[in-house]
């Protein structure tokens, strides 16, 4: 039979193995509410048996590993739902602050341009009367200063986007920064074999927030993982990162690089993906319609008042031909919005006549007031023109809002899973506890036993002594 | 362990529900106290492109019917002037019939020339009849339409234009608002104030009254003819302040259809995320809050 000394030597070994599978659950319940930390499981497997004779003795029980369950594919779905999540959250929150502009109100686009063609309907009543006219200056004022607001506040709006931007790149080169370092960290402890499962969990967490912020794509490698955007733009590998950078371009839009060359149209997800499109492409694609409805309703404005007549009397008695109501706008059409204007200020400039010899003819009213009915921008009126406007930044947030719903929900589903596999729970461990204490406790009894075997056997000795 | 383990933390999804919910009844609310049911384009953005058309267009209504408030003074001031003529001038005809009379008197007959002057400065300041500083019969023009001038045939002479104006009363649809004095007071062969100083005169001399009389009385006819656009201005203006008004209630019904809110079925709706908000909140209170650890001794 096997000897005593090697009993005690298991009943040892027990000892240990379960205090070692305590101590798991003991971090279990520790990390309980730490983010992105991964339940750890003590792998516990038999000893070698050795053979003495022809039977075969087992010689207890080791403690392989504390192994942390994770499952790096479902990570990365959740990497990829963040990226998307991120860049929805950007579109969708910058549409919104542009759709106050077109929010329906009393000095909205829409409004205004409805006012000033009230106030040249009210102006045919009584041509002469200079309030009535100062009325149409005053409409057309309004007008004016409505496309103005509204240019000027989304190219506001464009250049806090440029900051988020320079705001964004500094986030990343942190994050990559960090991730590279745990990378070396992680390929150190691993190649001496040692467990890196909480460094593992901390990458995992800065993955997750870099997710939010850019597209990445993990692979992982020898020495680590290895993050690139969708198009290959390498951003961390091994343990070197890559650092984005951004210039001020032409126009002062701030485009972001890598290793020297411009990537700011390549991001396709996160939140810079996001705040790029709104800066880019919304607004811009905005400010062009505005630019177009300004520029089309000065052009025919000025065109229609220059086919009338002022109130002011020539030398030969007959009314002077009208001029331009509103400043010519550029000629390329870009920044009429922002730049619209009257230019009159004195209101028996408004060619009401169409008769050079009645300063209280009406005629030309109906030409200025035809503008109105008019197909002056993309086959439009100028008020169905506006509300496409007005449609099209309402389908963008709408879309961009059920598209965040939807992601809000598969992401959840996927921290679900994650918590499924990963989470630590309550219940699981108490009972583990329970388990591994009792294991202990027997196997310290197993030495207790032991021991007095052992003390019979040296009194033994005594006894024949 | 063959069973499937859940994730241990419910309260993640909880909290969502609980946001959604939250994002639910904040709209349900803001269209309940503005019973409109966009509040913002994105909440129905074909809706709000809609609606941007429906505002203008009913401004656009708005401004007919304003419109049509002014004018009315203008056409109806401009009939009674008119009527005020046709008075004067059956006045003027009944003393040229009276003067026709072979018994009469020269003083007899240069009383009533001298009254017919006074007609004709009554007809000529009716000519000049105003609405709020504006010329009624002066065309386009802005001066006083008609002055006497001793140099002119008829002793008045017409400085105002040949145009007249209209105004849009509806989509398409204008109403002329005036006719040049000229073409009133001096209809060829019709000359209001010609024939008036005929009448004086014939009136003066005795010879040929029974002629201006006929010539008074045919610019009398002339002139009741004329007066007619004004008559069916205000019926037309009257008929359209109807249909504008049919058409605004119209225009509310639509847009009451594309924007107002179902203040009932939103008031159901918030309840039941009321509801559905309360039992959130309850499941999440009834998390478990112990575990097995508590039952350990």
């Amino acid at each position: 039979m096997s000897n005593l000394l090697a009993s005690l030597s298991v009943a040892v070994g027990a000892l240990g193995a379960e205090q070692g599978a305590l101590d798991a659950t003991t971090n279990n319940v520790a990390n309980v509410n730490t983010p992105g930390y991964s339940r750890q499981q003590p792998i516990l497997a038999e000893s070698e048996p050795v053979v003495i004779g022809n039977i075969t003795y087992g010689t207890g029980v080791t403690l392989e590993k504390l192994q942390s369950l994770r499952d790096p594919i479902l990570q990365l779905r959740i990497g990829e739902e963040t990226q998307q999540q991120g860049q929805l959250n950007a579109l969708v929150s910058g549409m919104q602050q542009v759709q106050v502009q077109f929010t329906s109100s009393s000095g909205d686009i829409g409004a205004e341009i409805s006012n000033f063609f009230t106030s040249l309907a009210q102006l045919s009543t009584d041509p002469g009367n200079l309030s009535l006219r100062q009325g149409v200056l005053t409409a057309g004022q309004n007008m004016a200063t409505s496309f103005n607001n509204v240019a000027n506040n989304l190219t506001a709006q464009q250049s806090n986007l440029n900051l988020e931007v320079v705001q964004d790149v500094q986030q990343i080169n942190v994050l990559t920064g960090q991730i590279a370092g745990l990378n070396q960290q992680i390929s150190q402890m691993e190649g001496v074999n040692q467990d890196a499962s909480a460094l593992v969990d901390q990458r995992d967490v800065l993955i997750g927030q870099l997710s939010g912020l850019i597209d990445v794509s993990t692979i992982q490698s020898d020495n680590g993982v290895t993050l690139t955007t969708s198009n290959g733009v390498p951003l961390v590998v091994g343990g070197q990162s890559f650092a984005l950078s951004t210039q001020t371009d032409a126009s002062g839009m701030e485009e972001i690089s890598s290793e020297g060359s411009d990537i700011t149209s390549q991001i396709n997800s996160g939140d810079l993906a996001g705040v790029i499109e709104v800066r880019d492409d919304k607004i811009p694609t905005i400010l062009t319609s505005l630019d177009t409805l300004a520029a089309n309703l000065e052009t025919n404005l000025n065109a229609a008042n220059a086919t009338g007549f002022t109130l002011v009397q020539q030398s030969d008695g007959t009314l002077e031909q009208g001029g331009n109501l509103f400043v010519t706008p550029p000629a390329s059409g870009r920044g009429a919005a922002s730049t619209m204007a009257l230019a009159i200020s004195d209101a028996s400039l408004i060619a009401a006549s169409s008769d050079p010899t009645g300063s209280d003819s009406n005629g030309n009213l109906a030409v200025l007031s035809a503008v109105h009915d008019q197909a002056i921008a993309n086959g439009q009126t100028p008020t169905d023109y506006y509300s496409n406007i007005v449609f099209g930044v309402g389908n963008d947030v709408s879309n961009g809002s059920a598209q965040l719903s939807a992601s809000q929900l598969i992401l959840n589903q996927l921290q679900d899973q994650r918590g499924a596999i990963s989470g630590v729970s309550l219940d699981e461990e108490a009972a583990n506890m329970v388990s591994y204490q009792r294991a202990f406790d027997a196997a310290a009894q197993m030495v207790t036993t032991i021991n007095d075997l052992l003390y019979t056997v040296i009194s033994m000795g005594t006894l024949t002594g | 362990m063959s069973s499937i383990r859940v994730n241990p933390y419910p309260l993640p999804d909880l909290l969502l529900a609980l946001e959604n919910l939250q994002k639910q009844q904040s709209t349900a609310t803001l269209e309940l106290a503005t019973s409109s049911k966009i509040n913002q384009p994105s909440d129905d953005p074909a809706g709000a492109a809609r609606m941007v058309q429906v505002d203008d267009k009913s401004s656009e209504i708005d401004s007919y019917q304003t419109s049509i408030g002014s004018i009315n003074g203008q056409l109806s001031m401009a009939d009674s002037a008119l009527s005020s003529v046709v008075t004067v001038l059956q006045r003027a005809i009944s003393l040229g019939v009276e003067g026709a009379n072979g018994t009469l008197s020269d003083s007899d007959r240069s009383a009533i020339a001298s009254e017919l002057r006074g007609i004709q400065s009554q007809l000529v300041s009716l000519a000049n009849t105003s609405y709020q500083g504006q010329y009624l019969f002066a065309g386009t023009a802005a001066t006083q339409p008609f002055v006497a001038d001793s140099q002119a045939p008829s002793g008045v002479q017409y400085q105002g234009n040949g145009g007249a104006n209209s105004v849009t009363i509806g989509e398409g649809y204008r109403v002329q608002l005036n006719q040049p004095g000229s073409q009133i007071f001096n209809g060829t062969g019709n000359d209001v104030f010609q024939a008036i100083q005929d009448l004086i005169t014939s009136m003066n001399s005795n010879s040929g009254i029974s002629a201006a009389v006929t010539e008074v009385s045919n610019a009398y006819n002339y002139v009741t003819s004329q007066r007619a656009l004004y008559g069916n201005a205000m019926n037309q203006v009257t008929s359209q302040q109807t249909l504008l008004s049919t058409e605004k209630v119209n225009l509310g019904q639509e847009e009451n259809t594309v924007s107002g809110a179902d203040t009932a079925t939103v008031a159901s709706q918030l309840a039941s995320e009321q509801t559905a908000t309360n039992a959130t909140l309850e499941a999440m209170a009834k998390l478990p809050q112990t575990s097995l650890f508590d039952y350990l001794r």
